[in-house]
């Protein structure tokens, strides 16, 4: 009975608090990761060559570090040069310019594989590049990186428990201060880890649904 | 910034005595990776149907829960519950390889299910036991198409073994937030960690290549 | 072994899938030294027979003898002593991609049969050279050509010293003008006193040296008979139809 009060009690509110702000962390830098991976992915196949080359750049050095010490340099490593920003704000940025190199690597294979036929065939009739990118282009992309794209979302939602390591107090966070003042590690963690499973079960079945609304024949997607 | 470039050299060495902390445990996940992985995708293809359900619920939790949530589970409650005293070290490798063996099941499981049929049914109308079937025949040439796939599982758990540091394992991250405190170079040292990582992936990926060349079937094209 | 017991006999052999019987009480036997002829159309059930006489396709009904021996295939070790005495040919080779010629024919010899090495490789180059392929034992399938596979193939089978070779369609996959060489080689086994069963539509080739012809239709053997009466002078109205269409396609016997 005490157990189940002090769940109610002293549990779930603070895992709540947590996980609203874990929300709060997720939906922003998803949609401005992908925005921004859209955009670096167009700019790596359509781009000037020097873009491509600075598109590959950032890809590389987003890709190749490790997102903890990405975080530690926006949090602690930019104050260095004048510029503090709050552990929410660090991650935000953190998991936006992340999120979008790795969404840029499934956008730009999904721009490469669109036939070249396409593309001449709406230059023949006149479209301007960027008018051809967006009503031609785009829409065949977007549905070749989609199951990428939302393999990264749900990478997205468990790389967020990395906000803690900057001390932005969300799900983990709280689960973290709550275990430790009473000591009950395994069970708070467990819950702590079936809220997360929730989470990325729900979104991979969100995505598969968006998938198979968006199917079109001669677009199906082999999965590994 | 001339005093940025001392603190980096000056902490270099003791960065780099922290990759092979990095290394030893990316080492150590891969290989319980592979192990339990290998078993995984063996079970899930060959086994019985009831064992399906079991593996499919190991896969789903390890790939669903983040590592940092599963290293505090299993290094503050999981591990003393069970009476082990391990040490942050051997709990990061032991997660991360747990974590990795769910990936690392499926990229076996594609290159299983990519094997024409016909070579397990030779293997058997030699008079071959499926053991010895799966262990002459089908892994062989499994594990060489798994290699690329393999490669992409390395990367990421290089990157993941970063997280560590948050049990106090004193790995390349660790020691450039160590001494970034300080000396207050902050900056330098975190990008001088990312480049650390940046080339650790460069040499493993490279040798992974170098041993999907040597292992290459004559007459087959990459 | 006795004069009049025969060296496979295979009573009854039936398989369905789903709803769909691919093979209906099929029942012959073949003495030693017979070459038997499995023909019919295309979706009749040969493939299916002849996986279902090595267990590597499990028949829903039926008994075989090997040598007066009835297999149980519910034993393990007996399965795999049976399968090691019945040599398979199948259609697309399925030779072990990742081995050498040579090891192709080595391994059942080292890990099935627990030869030691150097008597596994002797034994390997022997019956590489016999089947003509003596300067390709240190290729890969890959590197072979589809008359050389299905030769090392062959090599294999044969290494294990089978009572009985199964052959499903062993030419079919090949290009015209490396049929020549693989049908030499099965020729030379047959002319060797070895006991086959093989499904092939080289109506010539089963003229020449078929004891006797077996025509499958709809998972049935609807005829047994010497070649020559089964292709020419067939009872059943729909074997003479068939092999009207496979005489018309590959010529008559010389
Ligand atoms: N695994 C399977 N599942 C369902 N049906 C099957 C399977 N294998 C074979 N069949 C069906 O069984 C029937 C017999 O096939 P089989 O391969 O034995 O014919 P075949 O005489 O060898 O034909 P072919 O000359 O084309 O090789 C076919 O209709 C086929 O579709
Ligand atoms: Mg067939």
């Amino acid at each position: 009975m005490g157990e189940l009060l002090f769940l109610q009690q002293d549990v779930f509110p603070a895992l709540m608090q947590g996980l609203w702000v874990t929300i709060q962390l997720i939906i922003p830098s998803s949609i401005l990761g992908l925005a921004a991976g859209v955009a670096v992915g167009a700019v790596r196949v359509y781009g000037h060559p020097l873009a491509i080359r600075a598109g590959n750049v950032y890809v590389t050095i987003f890709r190749g570090f490790p997102l903890v010490v990405q975080l530690f340099i926006w949090y602690f490593g930019l104050p260095h040069i004048g510029i503090y920003l709050t552990p929410f704000t660090a991650s935000v940025l953190g998991f936006t310019l992340c999120s979008s190199a790795y969404h840029s690597e499934y956008v730009r294979g999904a721009f490469m594989s669109a036939k070249r036929g396409q593309m001449m065939a709406a230059e023949a009739l006149g479209f301007s590049r960027l008018q051809l990118i967006f009503s031609v282009m785009l829409p065949q992309a977007f549905r070749r990186a989609l199951p990428g794209c939302g393999n990264e979302l749900i990478y997205l939602i468990k790389y967020s428990s990395l906000a803690y390591m900057i001390t932005c107090i969300e799900l983990t966070g709280q689960g973290k201060i709550i275990a430790s003042e009473t000591f009950r590690f395994t069970e708070i963690f467990m819950i702590v880890g079936v809220i997360y499973l929730f989470l990325t079960t729900v979104s991979s079945w969100g995505i598969r649904r968006l998938e198979a609304r968006l199917r079109l024949p001669g677009f199906e997607h082999h999965r590994m | 910034m001339p005093a940025s470039i001392d603190a980096i050299l000056d902490a270099l060495p003791y960065l780099l005595q922290g990759s092979l902390v990095t290394i030893g445990v990316v080492l150590g996940a891969m290989g319980l990776g592979l192990l339990i992985g290998v078993s995984l995708a063996l079970g899930q293809v060959y086994g019985p149907r009831p064992l399906g359900v079991p593996i499919g619920l190991y896969i789903w939790f390890f790939r669903g829960v983040p590592l940092l949530v599963l290293l505090f589970l299993f290094y503050f409650g999981l591990f003393s519950l069970m009476g082990l005293n391990l040490s942050a070290f051997a709990v990061a490798a032991i997660v991360l390889g747990l974590i990795s063996a769910a990936y690392q099941s499926q990229i076996f499981r594609g290159a299983i299910l990519s094997l024409p049929e016909g070579q397990l049914k030779a293997a058997r109308a030699l008079g071959m036991s499926d053991t010895r079937a799966i262990v002459s025949v089908v892994l062989p040439q499994a594990l060489r198409l798994s290699i690329p796939g393999w490669s992409n599982e390395y990367s990421i758990v290089l990157k993941d073994s970063a997280v560590a540091y948050a049990l106090g394992v004193a790995e390349v991250m660790a020691r450039a937030h160590f001494v970034a405190t300080r000396t207050y170079e902050h900056l330098p040292l975190y990008v001088a960690a990312g480049m650390i990582f940046l080339i650790l992936t460069f040499l493993g990926t490279r040798g992974l290549r170098m041993l999907e060349d040597k292992v290459r079937i004559p007459g087959y094209s990459r | 072994m006795s004069e009049d017991v025969p060296v496979l006999r295979v009573e009854g052999l039936s398989k369905r899938y789903g709803e769909k019987p691919v093979l209906e009480d099929a029942s012959f036997s073949i003495r030693e030294g017979e070459l038997k002829i499995l023909i019919g159309p295309s979706g009749g059930g040969k493939s299916t027979l002849l996986q279902c006489i090595n267990y590597l396709v499990k028949p829903d009904a039926g008994r075989i003898w090997l040598d007066g021996d009835e297999v149980v295939p519910a034993r393990k070790r007996e399965l795999y002593a049976y399968r090691q005495k019945v040599g398979m040919i199948f259609q697309d080779f399925n030779l072990f991609d990742h081995l050498t010629a040579l090891a192709n024919v080595q391994i059942a010899l080292s890990k099935v049969r627990k030869l030691p090495r150097d008597e596994a490789r002797k034994r390997a180059v022997m019956e590489l050279e016999r089947v003509g392929l003596k300067d390709h034992i240190a290729k890969y399938p890959a590197q072979l050509s589809g008359g050389q596979k299905q030769r090392v193939s062959i090599a294999r089978a044969l290494a294990m010293d089978p009572k009985v070779m199964l052959l499903d369609e062993p030419t079919s996959a090949l290009d015209p003008e490396l049929i020549t060489e693989v049908l030499a080689v099965i020729r030379d086994l047959g002319l060797e006193g070895m006991t086959m069963l093989m499904a092939t539509h080289q109506i010539g080739f089963a003229l020449d040296l078929a004891h006797e012809m077996i025509f499958m239709e709809d998972g049935r053997i609807v005829e047994t008979g010497p070649p020559r009466k089964i292709l020419s002078t067939a009872d059943c109205d729909r074997t003479r139809e068939f092999c009207g269409k496979l005489t018309d396609l590959y010529g008559e016997a010389r």
